[in-house]
């Protein structure tokens, strides 16, 4: 039978012992870590950006790598997911992004504090991290296929602005592709005007008080182009 | 039947200052329950990541007083002498809520590292610092001038001093996400899947040596055993929170391995206890405190083991990784490991420091069931609820916020069993304060060997 000093010696013996291997391989993972991590493109912007996301504890809510609050959306691969522009407009003020629903603080972001952590995020999402995040694998086909031009090119008779992919289709959806959170732009030129459309994203609330559409600041040129493309969805 | 030591005492006021911020960590757990319902209505006041932090670190902070009151409560027994400086003991207490206001108060206004966990700002990991070197003075001190001291002591303080040891690696500031994964689970692993196990095993060792009255040097050995599977399995079981961070992918096969060996040191625990419990032929009163004790061995196998290893294997990580799975198996994890084992040790302690025998009353068993059945139906709730993101999210590729919506029902089923758990906590903060303060040491008794026998006589 086991006597209790042979227990101690189990203890002691097999704490140093993994303790040791720990160690061991936390020598090597350091050596490798800059190699799997692409260290060499963490640029000061990037740095100043993570040191932001933790000044603010984004990891609060939202999960980075699979770590955080489990509250907000995973920001890994938000970079790939959303492009810099989506970001840009959504990190001044995110709650207009998503009226009515689950709200994120809102910062008071000065610019290159907001190119900082997109920079950081651009970071993060070029990571090996072995396979995650996992694509869908139960995933209609097409929900999970990229964003295509292809979806509206019957309908539309200007050509498609990236501007509609990259952020429009984040709260508006076309072909069935995009989001859910504003009205679907099929048949929209059926509705309204394309002078119509383009007051109204000039300047939305002007148009319509109370309505949850942002304000994206558009350039005139960048205005015109997307009411003309939204004009031809009909 | 009363405390051997005057100097015992300040336990009281630890186990005191545990039990209300139990109560406030549950509240600020419901402002978070209500905003996944989608009532997020003190978003203005207490954002989500307000809510999460002050609730994560009011558990740390009053599972290390209900560790630090225990440490004060045992220590003196097992080293067989007063504590070396009780107004020490009180000096450091009063300070350690002090940091720890300060900080809590600091989340409300956006001043936090915002490390998962250690959000604790740089400056006052400092005084944290400073104030755990002086109670493991305090401690240590006791013991190094004791006549004897015992393996349950040892391994006590061992698990005491290895915490405190291992906050360090949380201190260092990395500018590499990478890194600093890395070794902030120095600090969140190794504790609670390491020296908090070495806390818990002394701590339980402690009550089944005076309620069952099996001879001390079985159930040390059977410790020594335990706590040796834990550090077997749970130092390369770090590897499991390295699969997806950026580090090299043996650790997947590594953490896979040691992480489903994990749940063994809890399991142990659980047969060890309920083992001792059978064959010991003590009947103590306080049947309550051994409720909480054998409670504690088998609920945190099922919580740290059993929902640990539920997705601890990478190839079903790689899906619950960051998800509310994680919740599910956090919550009964920390509640049956570490959050019973105190309420277990204030159980025993309050006897026999107020002199009140109110043990097994309606309340304290109402305490126990509504508290247990409370959180394990809330355990279930996150798992639906976890399961139910998985598939929606992950596997169909469904919009984070769409799935969040799908999910409200579920956080109302978790609203409702929290509101039995809270139930249950209450109580137990009822029965403390109907405890009333502790007296003064009457019956003087000539300082006694560590038999077994003692158990029958506390």
């Amino acid at each position: 039978m086991l006597s209790k000093s042979q227990a101690r010696a189990f203890f002691v013996g097999g704490t140093f012992l993994f303790s040791a291997i720990f160690l061991w391989l936390t020598v090597d993972t350091l050596r490798q870590i800059p190699k799997q991590s692409k260290t060499e493109n963490m640029t000061a912007s990037v740095i100043r950006g993570k040191h932001l996301f933790d000044k603010n504890n984004c990891m609060g809510c939202h999960t980075i790598m699979g770590e955080g609050g489990y509250y907000a959306p995973e920001l890994t691969k938000v970079y790939e997911r959303r492009g810099p522009e989506w970001m840009t407009i959504f990190l001044k003020d995110p709650q207009a992004m998503y009226p009515g629903e689950r709200k994120m603080t809102q910062y008071n972001l000065k610019d290159e504090e907001i190119t900082d952590l997109i920079a950081f995020f651009k970071w993060i999402g070029e990571i090996d991290l072995n396979g995650f995040p996992a694509k869908p694998d139960l995933a209609p086909a097409a929900a999970a296929a990229p964003v295509s031009a292809s979806a509206d090119a019957k309908t539309a008779s200007a050509p498609k602005p990236a501007m509609i992919s990259s952020v429009c289709m984040g709260c508006h959806s076309v072909g069935g592709q995009g989001g859910k959170v504003g009205p679907s732009f099929d048949g929209v030129g059926s509705r309204m005007t394309e002078a119509e459309i383009a007051a109204f994203i000039g300047d939305p609330q002007k148009v319509r008080p109370g309505t949850a559409m942002p304000n994206l600041g558009l350039s005139e040129p960048v205005k015109t182009e997307l009411a003309s493309y939204l004009a031809g969805l009909r | 039947m009363s405390i051997k030591f005057e100097s015992q005492k300040v336990s009281y006021w630890f186990f005191l200052s545990a039990i209300l911020l139990l109560g406030l960590q549950i509240v600020y757990g419901f402002i978070m329950g209500f905003a996944h319902m989608g009532y997020d209505v003190l978003h203005q006041w207490i954002p989500f990541n307000t809510a999460r932090a002050v609730h994560t670190n009011l558990l740390v902070v009053w599972l290390l007083l209900g560790f630090m009151g225990a440490a004060y409560f045992i220590i003196p027994e097992e080293a067989d002498r007063e504590l070396f400086s009780v107004p020490l003991a009180y000096v450091q207490l009063v300070t350690f809520l002090a940091v720890g206001v300060i900080a809590l108060a600091g989340y409300h206004m956006n001043i936090w590292e915002g490390r998962k966990f250690l959000e604790i700002p740089r400056p006052l990991d400092y005084l944290v610092v400073v104030n755990v070197l002086t109670f493991l003075f305090n401690t240590g001190m006791t013991i190094w001038k004791a006549p004897r001291f015992s393996t349950t002591g040892i391994v006590l303080y061992g698990g005491l001093f290895s915490a405190a040891l291992l906050y360090l690696p949380g201190m260092i500031t990395f500018d590499h996400q990478t890194l600093d994964s890395y070794f902030r689970w120095w600090v969140v692993h190794l504790w609670v899947e390491g020296v908090w196990e070495l806390i818990m095993g002394g701590m339980l060792a402690y009550l089944l040596i005076k309620l069952t009255g099996i001879d001390r040097e079985i159930i040390e050995k059977w410790l020594y055993v335990i706590v040796g599977i834990t550090f077997l399995s749970g130092i390369l079981g770090t590897g499991h929170h390295y699969y997806y961070i950026g580090a090299p992918k043996y650790w997947l096969m590594i953490g896979g391995i040691f992480g489903a060996l994990e749940p063994l040191a809890f399991l142990g625990m659980a047969l060890w206890a309920l083992t001792m419990a059978k064959k010991g032929g003590a009947n103590h009163p306080n049947k309550s405190a051994l409720t909480w004790t054998l409670g504690c061995a088998v609920m945190s196998f099922v919580g740290a083991g059993f929902l640990g290893f539920a997705h601890t294997l990478p190839q079903v990580n790689m899906w619950t990784h960051g998800t509310l799975v994680t919740a599910m198996h956090g919550h009964l994890a920390f509640w049956g490991a570490y959050a019973m084992i105190v309420l277990g040790i204030i159980t025993y302690a309050m006897p026999l420091m107020t002199g009140r025998k109110l043990y097994d009353s309606p309340m304290e068993k109402w305490s126990f069931w509504s508290a247990n059945i409370g959180i394990s139906a809330m355990t279930l709730s996150f798992a639906v609820a976890g399961i139910t993101q998985v598939y929606l999210e992950r596997k169909a590729g469904m919009d984070f916020l769409l799935v969040q919506k799908e999910l409200h029902p579920h956080f109302l089923g978790l609203v409702l069993a929290a509101s039995l758990f809270a139930l249950g906590i209450l109580c137990f903060i009822v029965q403390f304060f109907r405890y009333g303060r502790p007296v003064a040491v009457t019956k003087t008794r000539p300082h006694g060997s560590l038999s077994g026998s003692e158990a029958l006589n506390p």
